[in-house]
Formats: C-alpha cells, structure tokens, sequence
C-alpha cells in the first residue's frame, strides 16, 4: 500500500469514528434536552387573595400559597412559609404575648414565630433566621390592592424588602 | 428401514459437538457426561472449575457480595407484580399502594419483601465495602494484569446507585414521606450554585412538584437504575473473575511463590482465547495445590447456594410479620413535623442541618455544605483510595493487615461517624428536629394557626 493510500484510509477512519462520536453525541444532548420543559403548567404567581376587609386582624395562613399575610387595621404584609433551607413548609406558632418590634425601620405588631419541622430553623415573627440551619429570612412578598374588584393580590415571583407595607383606604 | 428407527444411543450424538442430553447431570456416570455437563452447566460458566478453599470461609467475605445480588434479584422478582399494580399517577399512585397493602391478596407481603429487601440491600452493599476495605481486597496482590481498584470503583458506584434506586423507590407511594423527601433532595441539588435550579428544573421536570416529577422518579427507578446496575452487577462479576478470584487467593500465591518459582505454568481463564497474554493469573502452583482448592461444583455452589436461599427465607419470613408503613396521602400543604427521611439517609439529613455557617456576611447554606460537598467530598476519596493506599501487597486479602492499621483505623472512625448521625436522627430528634434523648418524652404541638 501506497503512503497515500494509507494516509487516506488513517484519515477516512478517524472521519468515521469522529461522526459517529458526533452522531451519537448530538442524539443523546436532543434526548436530554427533551426532558427540560419549554412550557410551565405552575399555577401563576400572581394570586388574587380575597378582599381586605375578609382577613382577620392578626395571621391568616394561606395552605396552598404557602403564605402568611398578616393584618394590623388597614396595614397588611406577607411573609413566605417556605422555609429557605430546604423548602419545607414553616409552621407558625403563636407568641404568648404580642411584642411591637422595628422591623424594616418601623414598629411592627409581631403575634407569631416560625419553626421548620424538617431541620429545625427558627425564625421571628418577620422571618429572620433565629437558630438553625436556614441561611437567609423568609421571603416578603409583593402585595396590592387590585383595581378591578379591590381584592388583595399577592405577588410570589417579586420580594421585597422588610419595610414594606400596604396600607389600605 | 427397522435399523433407521432404533433411536440412537444417548451416548452417540448425530454430530460431533451436539449433546446428546439437553439437561446435564449432577453425577455423571462418564467422561463423556462429566463433560457435557461441564459445557451446559450455567454455574460452571458463572464460576471457575477450580476454587481457593479459604476464599469459601463464611467468617472472611461474610458472604456480603453474594447477599447483596440475592437481594437484588428478590428486588427485581418482587418488583414485577408491583409494576402491574401500581399507578404512577399523583392521583392514583397513593391509592394504588393503599390497594397493593390491603386489598390485593398477598400485596401486603410482596410490598413488603421489596422493601425490606431494599433495607437489608442498603445495609449489606454497605457492609461488603467496609469488609472489602478492611480487608484491602481492592489491592492487586500475585496475578498479572489484576485490575481490582477498579471493581471497587464499580462497588462505590454500585452503593451509590443502590441508594439511588431505594430514594426514587420510597417517592412512588406519593405519601408525605415521598413529597417532602423529593422536596427536600430536589431542593439540595437546587442549593449547588449556578446551575442548581436547572438541574432541579431537570429531576422533577418544572418548578413544582408534579405529575412530570413522579413519572421522572418511576422511570428512573424501573428502567434506568436497574439498568445501569446490571450492566455493573455483570462487570462486577466478570472482574472477579479476571482478577483471580477474591482477594484471599493472593496472600497465599505469594507465600507459595518462594517455594515455586515457576514462572511458564500459569492458568489462565480466558473467553475463547481472546484474552491471552493479559489474561488474569494466579499461580498455577496455587490453584492447582491439591490441599488448598476444591471444585466450584459441589462446595462453591453449596455455599452460595446457601446465602442466597438463606437471604430468600430471611426476608420471606421477616415479611409475613413485618408490614410496609404507609403515611398519609402526600399533602403539598402540610410538612409532617418531625419530617424524616430513611435510615440510611438520616446522617445526611444530620448534616444538611448542622453545616450552615456565616463568615462575614456571607452566608453558605448547609443544604450545599452537607448535601453536595462533604458527601461529594466523602465519595471521591473513596473512590480515589486505592491509589492512596500505599501498602505492600502482603496487605491483600487479609483482615487488619498490620501494614494498613492507621487507614482502617481512619476508616472505621468515618464509619462510626456516619453510623453515630445515623443513631442521633433515628432516635435523639423530634418535632421541629430539635435535640432530644431517647428517654425524652416530646412536647405537645404548639398550637398551630
């Protein structure tokens, strides 16, 4: 066999391995990337949640949303349950006595602590980390009045910051 | 005409090469019958002609390997009707369980000889890495061309897979204990930096727990995983073989090797040839010392024969009393308090809880810490560790090797860790995972809103 024609079947095998490789590469990366879902069934983040004046004074919990939103008159403010750890579902207890403290920069009528049940986080009643192994506070989320039917909306997919309120007309 | 209807004679076959008998004999009444037995005998192509006695000892590998493959085929056995009865459906899958345990005949015990199966698995692959460490059977001791860091390789991520398989088995009821447990692991894989959401996207195929999540977790438990751990089981096996059996026969071949140093009278057992040369070998000086080997049929057979039908009976009966748990149907409101994972996983549960620390502001969560590094950390240098080992080969195949005190001793500290987190979530945490001793009664629930 000539150089050339060795030369040839060396790069004509290499040529053929290295489409295979690619072939087969491409083929299983389209496999994978099925998997990823282009379309979100989630329910939406933007969630009407009833009309102010339904909610009692205090807490109310929201099950479904994983949502406390707490009333004080017309000022209103929501908190996450979703325990920032590892996402399990915080459960409120209620404190003995109400304590008024700053939160934010201003005074805020604290009625409940929080307790994650999978690993054992404690927070305050305004989600910061007391003890245990959630890094960050409970998530304050987005709240308005709609201006169709003036029922509460709460914004899942917007956090803001601890001093924020809403007040009511 | 009359001769051509006389059937042959068992003893003449129409062709060279063709058996005359379809099934082979356990007593062979001729060579010629030895020998066709030894050609269809399954057991003969599975294990060696030939095997080292002391390799047979009950009380040097405990049998742990042989163990484990028992119960991996009860898994799979019992696994089958399963899969007829179950609906891998968020609607149905919990009802369908709830069927298998109460309302299909027998349901109860094959739910449970799964499951238990898949408890004792955990525990014995467990079990078979410590003694395969302990007894630095990953070394490559006398053969030529032995590869047995390898086949420790393949047992890590055999454990792995084994884990694997028992995390996407328990999800399936869909109970309480299933949704907080993928939400918990869903949400550890979340916690690694940059592309945690994504694979978190990946596992459970959105952004909430749903329907795309529980068949993500049943395909994976029915097809994938067991799939992969065949194909590992099968190398596994065949590596054993290549290897020259278990480690044991090494020791012994190298204090033969003094006496006999006859360098050309190798056996070697090789696949039609194709691996002569590298082919694995042990001295043939050790296989074929009358004293030291016996034949795989009867006393290798015997033996495993009786660890397998032994693990079969265990789990048998052990089923008929012990029934599977069932918690309430998973409820995306409600985290049961305390929530815990299995056993086997409650080290990890251990971890993720005490790992989160603060330096400067900077906060690093305790899911990444403990859920992805340490564990991440903890299963490259196992698997990297026999490179690390730099014991002679004296130290293959024996208990305690005095040469590899200091590294079983560092070992078995690690063990005792894992095992003592393990004891502190089973039996010292309760609501809200707080520190309790066993003697502790629990409070009462606060009053929940």
């Amino acid at each position: 066999m000539t150089q050339d024609k060795k030369d040839r079947r060396e790069f004509l095998t290499k040529l053929g391995i290295g489409a295979g490789v690619v072939g087969i590469g491409t083929q299983a990366a389209a496999s994978l990337r099925s998997l990823l879902p282009n379309v979100s069934y989630d329910s939406p983040t933007t969630v009407k949640l009833g009309l102010p004046g339904d909610f009692p004074d205090g807490m109310k919990f929201l099950p479904e949303l994983r949502l406390f939103v707490f009333r004080e008159g017309k000022v209103f403010h929501a908190v996450s349950a979703v325990c920032t750890h590892l996402g399990c579902t915080v459960r409120a207890e209620a404190l003995p006595q109400p304590e008024t403290m700053d939160v934010g920069g201003a005074p805020l009528r604290v009625t409940h602590r929080f307790a994650c049940p999978c690993h054992g986080s404690k927070y305050t009643g305004d989600g910061r980390v007391v003890s245990g192994p959630a890094p960050k506070p409970l998530a304050w989320y987005h709240l308005e009045v709609s201006p169709d039917d003036g029922q509460l909306v709460a914004d899942l997919a917007q956090e803001v910051e601890r001093d924020f309120r809403l007040s009511v007309a | 005409m009359a001769t051509a209807l006389k059937p042959p004679a068992a003893e003449a076959p129409s062709a060279p090469g063709v058996h005359p008998k379809p099934l082979w004999s356990f007593k062979p009444r001729s060579d010629r019958e030895a020998g066709d037995a030894i050609v269809s005998n399954f057991m003969l192509h599975w294990f060696p002609a030939k095997v080292f006695k002391p390799s047979l000892d009950w009380n040097y590998s405990f049998w742990l390997g042989t163990i484990s493959a028992a119960l991996l085929l009860l898994l799979v056995v019992s696994g089958l009707p399963l899969m007829f009865l179950y609906v891998p459906s968020v609607e149905r899958a919990y009802g369908s369980v709830k069927d298998i345990e109460w309302v299909v005949t027998f349901g109860s015990w094959i739910r449970s000889v799964h499951r238990l199966s898949a408890h004792l698995m955990v525990a014995a692959v467990f079990l078979h890495l410590v003694r395969v460490f302990l007894t630095g059977a990953y070394k490559n001791g006398a053969g030529r061309g032995q590869r047995r860091e390898w086949n420790w390789v393949m047992g890590v991520a055999m454990l792995l897979l084994t884990l694997f398989l028992s995390f996407t088995g328990y999800l399936l009821p869909w109970d309480q204990l299933a949704f907080w447990a993928v939400t918990v692991g869903t949400n550890i894989a979340a916690s690694i930096p940059y592309v945690g959401p994504q694979v978190r996207e990946l596992l459970i195929g959105g952004r909430a727990i749903d329907q795309p999540t529980l068949l993500r977790f049943y395909i994976l438990h029915i097809v994938v995983l067991p799939g992969v751990l065949g194909a590992l089981f099968g190398y596994h096996m065949w590596r054993v073989r290549k290897d020259g059996g278990l480690a044991r026969v090494d020791r012994v071949a190298r204090l033969r090797e003094k006496v006999a140093e006859d360098v050309s009278s190798t056996k070697t057992y090789t696949l039609l040839g194709v691996a002569r040369g590298t082919a694995p070998q042990v001295r043939a000086a050790t296989l074929e010392a009358r004293d030291l080997t016996v034949n795989a049929v009867p006393d290798l057979v015997r033996r495993a024969a009786i660890a397998v039908l032994g693990t079969f009976a265990v789990i048998s009966v052990l089923s008929s009393f012990i029934r599977s748990p069932l918690e309430e149907a998973a409820n995306p409101l409600v985290t049961p308090n305390p929530a815990k994972a299995p056993w086997y996983f409650l080290w990890l549960q251990e971890i993720v809880t005490d790992t989160t620390f603060t330096v400067g502001g900077f906060t690093v969560n305790g899911a990444f810490l403990g859920g992805v590094i340490l564990p991440g950390l903890l299963i490259a240098v196992l698997t990297a560790w026999p490179w690390l080992d730099r014991s002679p080969a004296e130290a293959t195949g024996v208990w305690f090797h005095a040469s590899r005190r200091k590294q079983n001793l560092v070992f078995l500290l690690l063990v005792l860790v894992v095992v003592l987190l393990t004891v502190v979530g089973t039996f010292m945490r309760g609501p809200s995972w707080q520190f309790f001793w066993p003697w502790q009664a629990w409070p009462e629930l606060p009053t929940r809103i």
